[in-house]
Protein backbone atom coordinates (compact mmCIF):
# COMPACT_ATOMS: atom_id res chain seq x y z
CA UNK A 1 0.00 0.00 0.00
CA UNK A 2 3.06 2.26 0.14
CA UNK A 3 3.22 2.53 -3.40
CA UNK A 4 -0.34 4.08 -3.27
CA UNK A 5 -0.31 6.50 -0.68
CA UNK A 6 3.58 7.93 -3.01
CA UNK A 7 0.60 8.76 -5.71
CA UNK A 8 -1.48 10.50 -3.61
CA UNK A 9 1.61 12.44 -2.15
CA UNK A 10 2.37 13.25 -5.58
CA UNK A 11 -1.11 14.19 -6.80
CA UNK A 12 -1.66 15.96 -3.78
CA UNK A 13 1.59 17.67 -4.25
CA UNK A 14 1.31 19.60 -7.52
CA UNK A 15 4.10 22.12 -6.52
CA UNK A 16 7.04 22.02 -9.42
CA UNK A 17 10.66 22.01 -8.36
CA UNK A 18 11.40 25.87 -7.35
CA UNK A 19 13.77 26.59 -10.38
CA UNK A 20 15.26 24.32 -13.41
CA UNK A 21 18.68 24.79 -12.91
CA UNK A 22 19.77 26.05 -16.60
CA UNK A 23 23.65 26.15 -16.65
CA UNK A 24 23.23 22.37 -15.40
CA UNK A 25 21.22 21.32 -18.12
CA UNK A 26 23.62 23.01 -20.08
CA UNK A 27 26.66 21.68 -19.30
CA UNK A 28 24.97 18.02 -19.58
CA UNK A 29 24.02 18.97 -23.15
CA UNK A 30 26.97 20.28 -24.41
CA UNK A 31 29.14 17.71 -23.00
CA UNK A 32 27.17 15.16 -25.13
CA UNK A 33 30.13 14.00 -27.59
CA UNK A 34 27.30 13.88 -30.96
CA UNK A 35 27.14 18.04 -29.81
CA UNK A 36 28.21 19.29 -33.02
CA UNK A 37 30.75 21.72 -31.75
CA UNK A 38 32.18 18.94 -30.26
CA UNK A 39 32.51 16.87 -32.88
CA UNK A 40 34.48 18.92 -35.67
CA UNK A 41 35.20 22.49 -34.34
CA UNK A 42 37.51 23.01 -37.59
CA UNK A 43 34.70 24.33 -40.30
CA UNK A 44 33.38 26.46 -37.58
CA UNK A 45 37.07 27.89 -36.97
CA UNK A 46 37.35 28.30 -40.65
CA UNK A 47 33.86 30.40 -40.80
CA UNK A 48 35.59 33.16 -38.22
CA UNK A 49 38.64 33.75 -40.92
CA UNK A 50 37.30 36.78 -42.89
CA UNK A 51 38.86 35.51 -46.25
CA UNK A 52 36.77 32.77 -46.29
CA UNK A 53 33.86 34.30 -46.19
CA UNK A 54 32.64 33.23 -49.79
CA UNK A 55 32.61 29.66 -48.88
CA UNK A 56 29.37 28.28 -47.69
CA UNK A 57 29.06 25.33 -44.79
CA UNK A 58 28.97 22.48 -46.49
CA UNK A 59 32.43 23.51 -48.71
CA UNK A 60 34.16 25.09 -46.08
CA UNK A 61 33.36 21.27 -44.39
CA UNK A 62 34.77 19.75 -47.22
CA UNK A 63 37.36 21.99 -47.33
CA UNK A 64 38.58 21.38 -43.80
CA UNK A 65 38.64 17.73 -44.85
CA UNK A 66 41.76 18.18 -46.40
CA UNK A 67 43.53 20.37 -44.01
CA UNK A 68 46.10 18.68 -41.74
CA UNK A 69 45.94 20.06 -38.02
CA UNK A 70 49.77 20.06 -36.92
CA UNK A 71 51.14 20.55 -33.32
CA UNK A 72 54.25 22.47 -32.97
CA UNK A 73 55.62 23.16 -29.10
CA UNK A 74 56.55 26.57 -27.97
CA UNK A 75 59.77 28.00 -29.17
CA UNK A 76 59.78 24.74 -32.17
CA UNK A 77 60.53 26.32 -35.63
CA UNK A 78 57.49 25.96 -38.46
CA UNK A 79 59.55 26.79 -41.60
CA UNK A 80 62.84 28.03 -42.23
CA UNK A 81 63.66 31.43 -44.01
CA UNK A 82 65.15 30.08 -48.09
CA UNK A 83 63.30 26.56 -47.46
CA UNK A 84 60.85 25.61 -49.86
CA UNK A 85 57.84 25.93 -48.83
CA UNK A 86 54.37 24.36 -50.35
CA UNK A 87 52.33 24.80 -46.76
CA UNK A 88 49.73 27.89 -46.19
CA UNK A 89 48.53 27.80 -42.70
CA UNK A 90 46.42 28.96 -40.14
CA UNK A 91 46.35 29.81 -36.87
CA UNK A 92 44.25 27.93 -34.81
CA UNK A 93 45.69 28.52 -31.07
CA UNK A 94 48.54 29.52 -29.96
CA UNK A 95 50.83 32.08 -31.26
CA UNK A 96 53.57 32.72 -33.93
CA UNK A 97 56.30 34.76 -35.07
CA UNK A 98 57.07 35.74 -38.16
CA UNK A 99 61.27 36.51 -38.64
CA UNK A 100 63.43 38.02 -41.26
CA UNK A 101 67.00 36.93 -40.94
CA UNK A 102 69.13 39.71 -42.82
CA UNK A 103 72.74 37.64 -43.17
CA UNK A 104 73.93 39.77 -46.37
CA UNK A 105 76.63 38.39 -47.30
CA UNK A 106 78.49 41.50 -48.17
CA UNK A 107 78.94 42.98 -44.83
CA UNK A 108 78.41 40.41 -43.08
CA UNK A 109 81.76 39.45 -41.08
CA UNK A 110 80.65 38.73 -37.71
CA UNK A 111 78.67 35.61 -39.26
CA UNK A 112 76.10 35.66 -36.42
CA UNK A 113 72.72 36.59 -38.88
CA UNK A 114 70.76 39.21 -36.81
CA UNK A 115 66.93 38.22 -36.19
CA UNK A 116 64.54 40.94 -37.03
CA UNK A 117 61.52 40.46 -35.34
CA UNK A 118 58.74 41.40 -38.13
CA UNK A 119 55.50 40.66 -36.74
CA UNK A 120 53.01 38.57 -34.22
CA UNK A 121 50.44 36.00 -35.68
CA UNK A 122 47.83 35.21 -33.21
CA UNK A 123 44.00 33.07 -33.77
CA UNK A 124 42.45 33.06 -37.21
CA UNK A 125 45.87 34.37 -39.00
CA UNK A 126 47.15 33.54 -41.64
CA UNK A 127 50.80 32.93 -43.03
CA UNK A 128 52.54 31.29 -46.25
CA UNK A 129 50.56 31.97 -48.45
CA UNK A 130 52.63 32.63 -51.81
CA UNK A 131 53.52 28.96 -51.05
CA UNK A 132 50.37 27.75 -52.45
CA UNK A 133 51.22 30.02 -55.50
CA UNK A 134 54.87 29.49 -56.59
CA UNK A 135 56.37 27.31 -58.27
CA UNK A 136 59.29 26.59 -55.94
CA UNK A 137 58.41 28.98 -53.76
CA UNK A 138 61.14 29.95 -51.27
CA UNK A 139 60.17 31.10 -47.93
CA UNK A 140 61.49 34.89 -47.51
CA UNK A 141 61.10 34.69 -43.48
CA UNK A 142 61.18 32.12 -41.05
CA UNK A 143 58.24 31.18 -38.79
CA UNK A 144 58.61 30.15 -35.57
CA UNK A 145 55.62 28.91 -32.70
CA UNK A 146 55.42 31.27 -29.71
CA UNK A 147 53.92 29.20 -27.45
CA UNK A 148 52.31 25.87 -28.24
CA UNK A 149 49.99 26.34 -30.92
CA UNK A 150 48.21 24.34 -33.06
CA UNK A 151 48.53 25.16 -36.74
CA UNK A 152 45.55 24.41 -40.09
CA UNK A 153 48.06 23.56 -43.44
CA UNK A 154 46.88 23.01 -46.19
CA UNK A 155 49.50 22.16 -48.75
CA UNK A 156 50.21 21.74 -52.81
CA UNK A 157 49.29 18.28 -52.89
CA UNK A 158 46.15 18.50 -51.60
CA UNK A 159 45.41 21.77 -53.40
CA UNK A 160 45.95 19.09 -56.66
CA UNK A 161 43.49 17.15 -55.35
CA UNK A 162 41.22 19.57 -54.41
CA UNK A 163 41.24 21.10 -57.86
CA UNK A 164 40.53 17.55 -59.86
CA UNK A 165 37.67 16.43 -57.55
CA UNK A 166 35.85 19.48 -56.14
CA UNK A 167 36.94 22.23 -58.10
CA UNK A 168 34.71 25.00 -57.10
CA UNK A 169 36.40 24.61 -53.40
CA UNK A 170 39.81 24.52 -55.00
CA UNK A 171 38.54 27.92 -57.04
CA UNK A 172 37.17 29.58 -54.10
CA UNK A 173 40.64 28.72 -52.16
CA UNK A 174 42.61 30.28 -54.78
CA UNK A 175 40.36 33.28 -54.86
CA UNK A 176 40.91 33.76 -51.25
CA UNK A 177 44.55 33.03 -51.68
CA UNK A 178 44.70 35.30 -54.36
CA UNK A 179 42.44 38.02 -52.36
CA UNK A 180 45.41 37.57 -49.83
CA UNK A 181 48.28 38.71 -52.14
CA UNK A 182 46.13 41.21 -53.94
CA UNK A 183 45.97 43.00 -50.76
CA UNK A 184 49.55 42.74 -49.95
CA UNK A 185 50.61 43.52 -53.76
CA UNK A 186 48.39 47.01 -52.85
CA UNK A 187 49.91 48.02 -49.93
CA UNK A 188 53.46 46.87 -51.41
CA UNK A 189 52.74 49.06 -54.50
CA UNK A 190 52.18 51.74 -52.08
CA UNK A 191 54.75 51.92 -50.41
CA UNK A 192 56.97 51.43 -53.55
CA UNK A 193 55.78 55.03 -54.53
CA UNK A 194 56.16 56.41 -50.98
CA UNK A 195 59.70 55.25 -51.15
CA UNK A 196 59.68 56.50 -54.42
CA UNK A 197 58.73 60.12 -53.54
CA UNK A 198 61.02 59.90 -50.63
CA UNK A 199 64.03 59.39 -52.72
CA UNK A 200 63.10 62.04 -55.46
CA UNK A 201 62.71 64.78 -51.97
CA UNK A 202 65.93 63.36 -50.78
CA UNK A 203 67.94 63.16 -54.62
CA UNK A 204 66.80 66.92 -54.76
CA UNK A 205 68.02 68.51 -51.18
CA UNK A 206 71.17 66.67 -52.35
CA UNK A 207 71.56 68.56 -55.60
CA UNK A 208 70.29 71.71 -53.62
CA UNK A 209 73.13 71.45 -51.06
CA UNK A 210 75.54 70.38 -53.75
CA UNK B 1 68.73 28.02 -37.05
CA UNK B 2 68.89 23.87 -37.34
CA UNK B 3 70.26 23.50 -33.90
CA UNK B 4 66.72 24.58 -32.81
CA UNK B 5 65.68 21.49 -33.33
CA UNK B 6 64.81 20.25 -29.71
CA UNK B 7 64.80 17.29 -27.76
CA UNK B 8 61.49 15.44 -28.25
CA UNK B 9 61.75 16.85 -31.82
CA UNK B 10 65.02 14.28 -32.31
CA UNK B 11 63.07 11.54 -30.52
CA UNK B 12 60.12 11.65 -32.92
CA UNK B 13 62.18 11.78 -35.79
CA UNK B 14 63.78 8.98 -34.76
CA UNK B 15 60.80 7.20 -33.88
CA UNK B 16 59.34 8.10 -37.62
CA UNK B 17 62.63 6.98 -39.59
CA UNK B 18 63.36 3.59 -36.70
CA UNK B 19 59.20 2.81 -37.96
CA UNK B 20 59.62 3.32 -41.65
CA UNK B 21 62.89 0.85 -41.73
CA UNK B 22 61.33 -1.81 -38.79
CA UNK B 23 58.46 -1.21 -41.84
CA UNK B 24 60.59 -2.08 -44.35
CA UNK B 25 62.15 -4.73 -43.13
CA UNK B 26 59.52 -6.55 -41.92
CA UNK B 27 57.84 -6.55 -45.07
CA UNK B 28 60.66 -8.25 -47.26
CA UNK B 29 60.01 -11.30 -44.41
CA UNK B 30 57.03 -12.00 -45.62
CA UNK B 31 56.90 -12.02 -49.27
CA UNK B 32 53.44 -13.62 -49.09
CA UNK B 33 51.91 -10.66 -47.94
CA UNK B 34 54.49 -7.99 -49.29
CA UNK B 35 53.61 -9.52 -53.43
CA UNK B 36 50.16 -8.72 -53.79
CA UNK B 37 50.32 -5.63 -51.52
CA UNK B 38 52.47 -3.90 -53.45
CA UNK B 39 50.71 -5.52 -56.85
CA UNK B 40 47.87 -3.74 -55.37
CA UNK B 41 49.44 -0.42 -54.24
CA UNK B 42 50.64 -0.66 -58.30
CA UNK B 43 46.74 -1.04 -59.40
CA UNK B 44 45.61 1.54 -57.46
CA UNK B 45 48.02 3.67 -58.69
CA UNK B 46 47.01 3.76 -61.82
CA UNK B 47 43.52 4.34 -60.59
CA UNK B 48 43.56 6.66 -57.93
CA UNK B 49 43.51 9.89 -60.59
CA UNK B 50 40.05 7.81 -62.21
CA UNK B 51 38.15 8.61 -58.54
CA UNK B 52 38.41 12.59 -58.97
CA UNK B 53 37.63 12.26 -62.34
CA UNK B 54 34.03 10.40 -61.33
CA UNK B 55 33.70 12.85 -58.49
CA UNK B 56 33.62 15.54 -60.91
CA UNK B 57 30.26 14.31 -61.92
CA UNK B 58 28.81 14.71 -58.52
CA UNK B 59 29.19 11.74 -57.20
CA UNK B 60 30.11 11.22 -53.55
CA UNK B 61 33.98 9.71 -52.86
CA UNK B 62 32.49 6.55 -51.54
CA UNK B 63 30.05 5.81 -54.76
CA UNK B 64 32.92 7.21 -56.84
CA UNK B 65 36.00 4.61 -55.48
CA UNK B 66 32.96 1.37 -55.82
CA UNK B 67 32.52 2.71 -59.09
CA UNK B 68 35.99 3.03 -60.00
CA UNK B 69 36.12 -1.01 -58.20
CA UNK B 70 33.69 -2.67 -60.42
CA UNK B 71 35.09 -0.94 -63.64
CA UNK B 72 38.80 -2.66 -62.47
CA UNK B 73 37.10 -5.93 -62.25
CA UNK B 74 35.42 -6.27 -64.76
CA UNK B 75 38.25 -4.66 -67.14
CA UNK B 76 40.44 -7.15 -65.71
CA UNK B 77 38.05 -9.99 -65.47
CA UNK B 78 36.65 -10.25 -68.46
CA UNK B 79 39.62 -10.71 -70.54
CA UNK B 80 41.34 -13.06 -68.02
CA UNK B 81 38.13 -14.95 -68.42
CA UNK B 82 38.34 -14.94 -71.81
CA UNK B 83 42.19 -14.75 -73.06
CA UNK B 84 43.57 -17.33 -70.45
CA UNK B 85 42.49 -20.36 -71.47
CA UNK B 86 43.87 -19.92 -74.93
CA UNK B 87 46.58 -18.49 -73.79
CA UNK B 88 47.14 -21.99 -71.71
CA UNK B 89 46.42 -24.02 -74.77
CA UNK B 90 48.73 -21.86 -76.56
CA UNK B 91 51.72 -22.77 -74.02
CA UNK B 92 50.60 -25.99 -73.69
CA UNK B 93 51.38 -26.50 -77.74
CA UNK B 94 54.47 -24.74 -77.09
CA UNK B 95 56.62 -27.66 -75.67
CA UNK B 96 55.99 -29.89 -78.65
CA UNK B 97 56.76 -27.18 -81.31
CA UNK B 98 60.65 -26.61 -79.18
CA UNK B 99 61.86 -29.64 -80.51
CA UNK B 100 60.95 -28.84 -84.17
CA UNK B 101 62.52 -25.05 -83.40
CA UNK B 102 65.40 -26.57 -82.67
CA UNK B 103 66.28 -29.24 -85.01
CA UNK B 104 65.36 -26.11 -87.07
CA UNK B 105 67.79 -24.04 -85.68
CA UNK B 106 70.26 -26.55 -85.80
CA UNK B 107 70.15 -27.03 -89.70
CA UNK B 108 70.37 -22.87 -90.57
CA UNK B 109 73.29 -23.25 -88.16
CA UNK B 110 75.04 -25.77 -89.67
CA UNK B 111 74.00 -24.46 -92.95
CA UNK B 112 75.91 -20.86 -92.15
CA UNK B 113 79.23 -22.19 -90.64
CA UNK B 114 79.84 -24.54 -93.61
CA UNK B 115 79.04 -21.12 -95.86
CA UNK B 116 81.59 -19.54 -93.68
CA UNK B 117 84.29 -22.48 -93.74
CA UNK B 118 83.95 -22.42 -97.34
CA UNK B 119 84.61 -18.97 -97.71
CA UNK B 120 87.17 -18.24 -95.29
CA UNK B 121 88.30 -21.63 -94.15
CA UNK B 122 87.61 -20.42 -90.64
CA UNK B 123 86.25 -23.19 -88.52
CA UNK B 124 83.34 -22.00 -86.33
CA UNK B 125 82.60 -25.25 -84.17
CA UNK B 126 79.00 -26.04 -82.41
CA UNK B 127 79.75 -25.04 -78.91
CA UNK B 128 78.43 -21.61 -79.64
CA UNK B 129 74.65 -22.91 -80.63
CA UNK B 130 74.96 -25.86 -78.03
CA UNK B 131 75.70 -23.68 -75.59
CA UNK B 132 73.05 -21.32 -76.12
CA UNK B 133 70.53 -24.08 -76.85
CA UNK B 134 71.50 -25.29 -73.89
CA UNK B 135 70.58 -22.09 -72.33
CA UNK B 136 67.46 -22.01 -73.65
CA UNK B 137 66.23 -24.97 -72.95
CA UNK B 138 67.03 -24.56 -69.09
CA UNK B 139 65.35 -21.23 -69.15
CA UNK B 140 62.01 -22.44 -70.77
CA UNK B 141 62.26 -25.65 -68.63
CA UNK B 142 62.77 -23.91 -65.55
CA UNK B 143 59.83 -21.16 -66.13
CA UNK B 144 57.38 -23.96 -66.72
CA UNK B 145 58.95 -25.98 -63.94
CA UNK B 146 57.67 -22.78 -62.08
CA UNK B 147 54.72 -22.62 -63.24
CA UNK B 148 52.51 -24.67 -60.38
CA UNK B 149 54.77 -23.01 -57.78
CA UNK B 150 53.48 -19.89 -58.54
CA UNK B 151 49.94 -21.08 -59.55
CA UNK B 152 49.51 -21.54 -55.99
CA UNK B 153 50.16 -17.97 -54.91
CA UNK B 154 47.94 -16.86 -57.76
CA UNK B 155 44.89 -18.26 -56.89
CA UNK B 156 45.63 -16.93 -53.65
CA UNK B 157 46.25 -13.32 -55.31
CA UNK B 158 43.33 -13.64 -57.45
CA UNK B 159 41.77 -13.21 -53.98
CA UNK B 160 44.30 -11.04 -52.24
CA UNK B 161 44.78 -8.35 -54.76
CA UNK B 162 41.22 -7.00 -55.58
CA UNK B 163 40.27 -6.90 -51.88
CA UNK B 164 43.79 -4.96 -51.00
CA UNK B 165 42.86 -2.71 -54.28
CA UNK B 166 39.52 -1.74 -52.75
CA UNK B 167 40.92 -0.44 -49.53
CA UNK B 168 43.88 0.92 -50.67
CA UNK B 169 41.42 3.07 -52.81
CA UNK B 170 38.83 4.04 -50.12
CA UNK B 171 40.31 4.23 -46.97
CA UNK B 172 43.83 5.28 -48.83
CA UNK B 173 43.74 8.96 -47.89
CA UNK B 174 42.48 7.74 -44.39
CA UNK B 175 46.14 5.89 -44.06
CA UNK B 176 48.04 8.50 -45.19
CA UNK B 177 46.53 11.13 -43.33
CA UNK B 178 46.80 9.40 -40.16
CA UNK B 179 50.66 8.25 -41.34
CA UNK B 180 51.33 11.70 -41.70
CA UNK B 181 50.13 12.95 -38.02
CA UNK B 182 53.08 11.00 -37.37
CA UNK B 183 55.75 12.89 -39.60
CA UNK B 184 57.92 15.15 -37.75
CA UNK B 185 57.27 18.73 -37.95
CA UNK B 186 60.59 19.73 -38.95
CA UNK B 187 60.36 17.88 -41.89
CA UNK B 188 56.66 17.13 -42.63
CA UNK B 189 56.48 19.76 -45.64
CA UNK B 190 59.28 18.12 -47.70
CA UNK B 191 58.19 15.41 -46.53
CA UNK B 192 54.66 14.93 -47.61
CA UNK B 193 55.59 16.79 -51.18
CA UNK B 194 58.27 14.47 -51.61
CA UNK B 195 55.97 11.36 -51.18
CA UNK B 196 52.82 13.20 -53.03
CA UNK B 197 55.21 14.44 -55.97
CA UNK B 198 56.67 10.55 -56.28
CA UNK B 199 53.92 8.56 -55.66
CA UNK B 200 52.21 10.86 -58.95
CA UNK B 201 55.59 10.32 -61.37
CA UNK B 202 55.42 6.48 -60.55
CA UNK B 203 51.87 6.31 -60.93
CA UNK B 204 51.69 8.04 -64.26
CA UNK B 205 54.63 5.74 -65.66
CA UNK B 206 53.19 2.84 -64.66
CA UNK B 207 49.89 3.94 -66.55
CA UNK B 208 51.78 4.94 -69.37
CA UNK B 209 53.50 2.03 -69.33
CA UNK B 210 50.43 -0.13 -68.92
CA UNK B 211 48.68 1.53 -72.12
CA UNK B 212 51.82 1.38 -74.33
CA UNK B 213 52.14 -2.43 -73.79
CA UNK B 214 48.26 -3.15 -73.99
CA UNK B 215 48.32 -1.18 -77.32
CA UNK B 216 51.26 -2.67 -78.83
CA UNK B 217 50.10 -6.39 -77.28
CA UNK B 218 46.65 -5.88 -79.42
CA UNK B 219 48.29 -4.57 -82.68
CA UNK B 220 50.19 -7.93 -82.80
CA UNK B 221 47.72 -10.25 -81.44
CA UNK B 222 45.07 -9.23 -84.01
CA UNK B 223 47.81 -8.40 -86.91
CA UNK B 224 49.40 -12.37 -85.61
CA UNK B 225 45.23 -13.63 -85.57
CA UNK B 226 44.44 -11.89 -88.87
CA UNK B 227 47.65 -13.61 -90.21
CA UNK B 228 46.47 -17.12 -88.69
CA UNK B 229 50.19 -17.55 -87.21
CA UNK B 230 49.98 -19.97 -84.29
CA UNK B 231 50.66 -18.62 -80.57
CA UNK B 232 48.95 -15.46 -81.95
CA UNK B 233 48.15 -14.32 -78.05
CA UNK B 234 50.76 -15.85 -76.91
CA UNK B 235 53.31 -13.93 -78.56
CA UNK B 236 50.94 -10.79 -78.29
CA UNK B 237 51.22 -11.22 -74.72
CA UNK B 238 55.16 -11.68 -75.21
CA UNK B 239 56.12 -9.02 -77.12
CA UNK B 240 53.07 -6.21 -74.43
CA UNK B 241 55.41 -7.48 -71.56
CA UNK B 242 58.60 -7.13 -73.08
CA UNK B 243 57.89 -3.35 -74.15
CA UNK B 244 57.84 -2.67 -70.49
CA UNK B 245 61.69 -2.85 -70.68
CA UNK B 246 62.71 0.22 -72.97
CA UNK B 247 65.24 0.28 -75.93
CA UNK B 248 65.43 -3.60 -75.60
CA UNK B 249 61.78 -4.92 -74.95
CA UNK B 250 60.88 -4.33 -78.59
CA UNK B 251 63.97 -6.24 -79.77
CA UNK B 252 63.52 -9.32 -77.10
CA UNK B 253 59.91 -9.31 -78.08
CA UNK B 254 60.54 -10.03 -81.69
CA UNK B 255 63.06 -12.45 -81.44
CA UNK B 256 60.42 -15.23 -80.58
CA UNK B 257 58.00 -14.21 -83.44
CA UNK B 258 61.09 -14.14 -85.76
CA UNK B 259 62.73 -17.84 -85.07
CA UNK B 260 58.74 -19.24 -84.79
CA UNK B 261 58.02 -18.01 -88.02
CA UNK B 262 61.50 -19.08 -89.75
CA UNK B 263 61.04 -22.56 -88.81
CA UNK B 264 57.58 -22.83 -89.12
CA UNK B 265 57.24 -20.72 -92.41
CA UNK B 266 60.48 -20.32 -93.96
CA UNK B 267 61.86 -17.49 -95.89
CA UNK B 268 58.25 -16.78 -97.19
CA UNK B 269 55.39 -14.73 -97.44
CA UNK B 270 54.05 -15.33 -94.19
CA UNK B 271 57.72 -14.51 -92.42
CA UNK B 272 57.79 -11.55 -94.33
CA UNK B 273 54.24 -10.61 -92.73
CA UNK B 274 55.15 -11.06 -89.47
CA UNK B 275 58.17 -9.15 -90.08
CA UNK B 276 56.49 -6.26 -91.41
CA UNK B 277 54.06 -6.86 -88.27
CA UNK B 278 56.60 -6.36 -85.83
CA UNK B 279 58.07 -3.09 -87.70
CA UNK B 280 54.21 -1.52 -87.79
CA UNK B 281 53.40 -2.24 -84.05
CA UNK B 282 56.95 -0.35 -83.38
CA UNK B 283 56.47 2.37 -85.30
CA UNK B 284 53.00 2.80 -83.95
CA UNK B 285 54.27 3.16 -80.71
CA UNK B 286 57.09 5.38 -81.37
CA UNK B 287 56.08 7.26 -83.49
CA UNK B 288 52.22 7.89 -82.08
CA UNK B 289 51.97 6.45 -78.18
CA UNK B 290 55.43 7.33 -77.29
CA UNK B 291 55.08 11.13 -77.89
CA UNK B 292 51.35 11.34 -76.06
CA UNK B 293 52.75 9.81 -72.97
CA UNK B 294 56.64 10.82 -73.20
CA UNK B 295 55.86 13.65 -70.35
CA UNK B 296 54.27 10.69 -68.09
CA UNK B 297 57.66 8.60 -68.57
CA UNK B 298 60.63 9.20 -67.03
CA UNK B 299 63.47 9.38 -68.89
CA UNK B 300 66.23 6.84 -67.91
CA UNK B 301 69.67 6.97 -70.18
CA UNK B 302 69.84 4.05 -72.59
CA UNK B 303 73.25 2.74 -70.15
CA UNK B 304 70.90 3.41 -67.08
CA UNK B 305 68.23 0.88 -68.93
CA UNK B 306 70.68 -1.64 -69.88
CA UNK B 307 72.53 -2.06 -66.10
CA UNK B 308 69.36 -1.85 -64.45
CA UNK B 309 67.95 -4.43 -67.00
CA UNK B 310 70.98 -6.52 -66.07
CA UNK B 311 71.15 -5.84 -62.67
CA UNK B 312 67.16 -7.02 -62.48
CA UNK B 313 68.17 -10.19 -64.40
CA UNK B 314 70.68 -11.42 -62.05
CA UNK B 315 68.55 -11.21 -58.84
CA UNK B 316 65.04 -11.90 -59.81
CA UNK B 317 65.46 -13.37 -63.21
CA UNK B 318 63.06 -12.71 -66.36
CA UNK B 319 60.03 -11.31 -63.87
CA UNK B 320 63.38 -8.94 -62.12
CA UNK B 321 64.01 -7.62 -66.17
CA UNK B 322 60.68 -6.48 -66.05
CA UNK B 323 60.59 -4.55 -62.81
CA UNK B 324 63.83 -3.51 -62.83
CA UNK B 325 62.63 -0.69 -65.06
CA UNK B 326 60.40 0.94 -62.59
CA UNK B 327 62.55 0.41 -59.43
CA UNK B 328 65.32 2.40 -61.60
CA UNK B 329 62.64 5.32 -62.77
CA UNK B 330 61.63 5.54 -58.96
CA UNK B 331 65.19 5.44 -57.62
CA UNK B 332 65.97 8.52 -60.05
CA UNK B 333 63.17 10.25 -59.10
CA UNK B 334 63.97 9.95 -55.48
CA UNK B 335 67.84 11.01 -56.22
CA UNK B 336 66.52 14.19 -58.64
CA UNK B 337 64.37 15.32 -55.79
CA UNK B 338 66.75 14.99 -52.79
CA UNK B 339 69.46 16.74 -55.12
CA UNK B 340 66.81 19.56 -55.70
CA UNK B 341 66.14 19.91 -52.28
CA UNK B 342 70.19 19.68 -50.87
CA UNK B 343 71.55 21.98 -53.95
CA UNK B 344 69.16 22.86 -56.71
CA UNK B 345 66.97 25.84 -55.70
CA UNK B 346 68.90 27.22 -52.80
CA UNK B 347 71.88 27.50 -55.24
CA UNK B 348 70.18 29.50 -57.35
Amino acid sequence: MTYKSFEKKIEDDKELPAKLDIPILKYFWQSNPLFSSNKNSIPKFLRRIKVLENFSDNELRLLSSSLHLRQFDDGEVIFNQNDIGVGFYFIYSGRVDIIVENNQRVNDVSNDSKLNHIVSLEKLDYFGELALLQQQSIRNASALARESCQLLGIFKPDLENLINSNPTIATKLLQAVSIITANRLFSVTNEVRRLKYKIKQLEGKNEESN
Amino acid sequence: MKSQINKPEKIRLFIFVFGIVLFCFSLSLFPRVTIPLSVAYVISLIFTPVIPMVMRFGIKRPAAVNLVFVAILFLFSYPLIKITPTVTNEAKNVQYYLPKIESFLKSEYKEITSKIESKTGYEVGDEILNNSLDYGQKATTEILLQIPKYLGSVIEWIFLVPLFVFFILKDGRNFKNSFLKIVPNSIFERFYYLSHQFNRQLGDYIFAKFVEASIVGVIISTGLFILDVRFALLLGLVAALTNVIPYLGPILGTIPAIVFGLAEYGWGPTFGAIAILYIVANCIDIALVFPILVSKIVNLHPLMVVVSVILGSTFFGVIGMIISIPLAAAFKLISIEIYNELYGVKSR
